[in-house]
């Protein structure tokens, strides 16, 4: 059996319209107008257990609604959801005792209480025994650094100390449900590369069911075999990570900024000129053929570099690709449900 | 019975966590201690102004009066219960997620929080008691019956009002706009609940109307019992009326707020 199983899940959110001005305004009172907007569009997926799942898509598409559906906080317009056999929205209270929940943009702890505080109400209100949240409290102080930030109040720590200790609330009672929105926002490198393996570490070991939303698809590439990507509400793929790294993470973009003029580069196999300019110049590179840092290597021989930096793919620009059919010869139907590679 | 225990130990640490949160913002202790000071100078002068040229207003001397005002402001706390404006910032900015994702009954973790903040509020009203007692020459009731009856009165009306502004928080699912709603009860508690005017004074369809909704139930009701304005062999019917208050309020708070948490939308991403 499926750990969560999603059919024909549809949300629809009805938004008000109001004209400009005090006069739009008072006439808003006595007749107000409302948009509808379909923010998920019957999709279907199914998650068993012990897999991580990427569940992508640009701003807007619909990840985060689903999300707030499968915790039971927001109530499906249609379809169903079953998450361990419950109706999440029903059966609200006995579902989140068993689902773990990290939004990126938001904290669930308490802002103005040492860190402590609020991982000791939080083992108590999901009834972790004491002998357990001790250990796991030991265990969290070495994963994710926490002993020094333990005594620390929430509003006086970092964005990534802030995200490390929201990892440990979520999963301190050892939920088997794993939901992690957009969970590296606004973190640097090397706080993500720690969470990551945080996360691989933790939930890889408990088999834990995760669903990961991000725009970044180093979360995805390092997090995830099976990913599910959605666009306007509806999903446009459901396969293998491969496939979408085979197709679209081949190539990696690498600009420097150089001291002086850029002359003509002589340029290692599977690599090109994109642009250049006053003090700039990017290059694109076939990650098979090549390497970043021969990439950086040959260039710098040739001209004094000041800085460069490496971007990933654009999101925004494989869902593009996707539904102009980049993927249609590539065997991998949008929501092709045995497409999923074993967890 | 397990999980009975379990819900009152978690309640008991939510309990237990709200007087940290608010030992976090010592400054408004000393803010309040000056801004309540003032309020009670302000209703002290204009009590005795009222009654320049009367000993008795409404059957009530001025001493009677002056009492029941102090002991009201110094127990205002009772009537200090603000979901409509949490609710709505919770709402606006979208933790009311975390609240629906507790496993833990969400009205009930709002009452024992808002009870614990209760308690530190009437702690925290103890230099306003002396500023009453000393400036103002406040007279305490020394019967240890008439403050057991007020205590139970008193936590009876909170609760009974709780679940009256559960009731109207809840509307800002609906509406997810809170500031004329909430400006608009704050006002009418401010009033209608007898922390400026005792009942007796007021009409007598007035006094029908004020005691048809709650708001009365937290202040005038157990500040009456406390200065003697109810007589305290009424005290059981007051209890009973308050019981029933509590009962209704809850049972319409708990139904409308199952149906309006299907409304929730949770704002920013």
């Amino acid at each position: 059996m499926s750990v969560i199983e999603v059919e024909n899940l549809t949300k629809v959110f009805k938004i008000p319209q109001k004209d400009p001005g005090l006069g739009g305004a008072i006439k808003g009172l006595f007749a107000p107008r409302f948009q509808s907007k379909t923010a998920v569009d019957r999709i279907n997926f199914r998650l068993d257990r012990g897999e991580i799942v990427g569940y992508i898509g640009v701003n807007g598409a619909g990840k985060s609604t689903t999300i707030k559906m499968l915790t039971g906080v927001l109530m499906p317009t249609g379809g169903s959801i079953r998450v361990l056999g419950r109706d999440p929205h029903r059966q609200r209270i006995d579902n989140a005792r068993e689902i773990g929940v990290v939004f990126g943009q938001r904290t669930q702890l308490w802002w103005d209480l040492a860190l402590i505080e609020s991982l000791n109400l939080i083992a108590r209100m999901y009834d972790v025994p004491p002998a357990r949240y001790k250990q796991m409290l030991d265990e969290f102080s070495q994963t994710l650094d926490l002993g020094s930030l333990l005594k620390v109040p929430v509003r006086n720590m970092s964005l990534g100390q802030k995200m490390r200790s929201e990892l440990a609330a979520a999963l301190i009672h050892e939920p088997k449900v794993v939901y992690l929105d957009e969970p590296t926002i606004g973190l640097d490198l090397i706080v993500k590369e720690r969470i990551r393996d945080f996360i691989k570490a933790e939930c890889g070991s408990k088999g834990m069911t995760v669903m990961l939303t991000t725009h970044d698809l180093g979360d995805i590439e390092q997090l995830c075999r099976r990913v599910i990507i959605i666009d306007e509400g509806r999903v446009i793929y459901d396969g293998p990570i491969e496939t979408i790294k085979k197709k679209f993470g081949k190539f990696r973009e690498i600009t420097f900024e150089t001291t002086g003029l850029v002359p003509s580069l002589s340029l290692p196999p599977g690599c090109e000129l994109l642009s250049t300019g006053d003090r700039k110049v990017t290059l694109r590179f076939d990650r098979i053929q090549t390497t970043a840092s021969q990439v950086a290597s040959a260039v710098m021989k040739q001209i004094e570099v000041r800085d460069f930096s490496l971007s990933e793919p654009d999101l925004a620009n494989i869902v593009k690709q996707i539904y102009n059919g980049a993927l249609d010869n590539g065997g991998v139907e949008p929501e092709a449900a045995d497409a999923r590679p074993a967890p | 019975m397990r999980a009975l225990r379990r819900d009152l130990s978690i309640y008991l640490s939510i309990f237990g966590m709200t007087p940290k949160v608010f030992m976090a913002y010592q400054l408004w202790f000393w803010i309040g201690l000056v801004l309540n000071t003032i309020g009670m100078a302000i209703l002290v002068f204009f009590w005795r102004a009222v009654y320049a040229d009367t000993d008795s207003v409404a059957a009530l001397s001025l001493q009677q009066t002056l009492t029941y005002i102090l002991l009201a402001q110094i127990f205002f706390p009772l009537t200090d219960v603000d979901l409509i404006f949490d609710f709505g910032f919770n709402l606006r900015e979208g933790n009311i997620i975390h609240f629906l994702l507790r496993p833990i009954n969400f009205q009930g973790m709002y009452y024992v929080q808002n009870l614990s903040s209760l308690m530190m509020r009437l702690i925290l009203q103890i230099p306003i008691a002396v500023v009453a007692t000393l400036l103002f020459g406040l007279q305490w009731p020394t019967d240890p019956a008439t403050w057991g009856a007020f205590a139970v009165s008193a936590l009876l009306g909170f609760t009974a009002l709780f679940f009256f502004h559960w009731f109207l928080a809840c509307l800002t699912f609906y509406t997810t706009e809170v500031w004329g709603l909430g400006v608009l009860i704050f006002g009418m508690s401010l009033f209608l609940s007898g922390s400026l005017v005792p009942l007796t004074m007021m009409p007598g369809w007035l006094q029908t109307v004020v005691l048809s909704i709650p708001f009365a139930q937290a202040i005038a009701v157990p500040v009456s019992l406390l200065t003697g304005i109810t007589p305290l062999i009424q005290a059981p019917l007051v209890w009973l009326t308050q019981l029933a208050w509590v009962t209704g309020m809850w049972l319409v708070s708990a139904l409308f707020f199952r149906v309006a948490v299907r409304k929730v939308t949770v704002q920013g991403g």
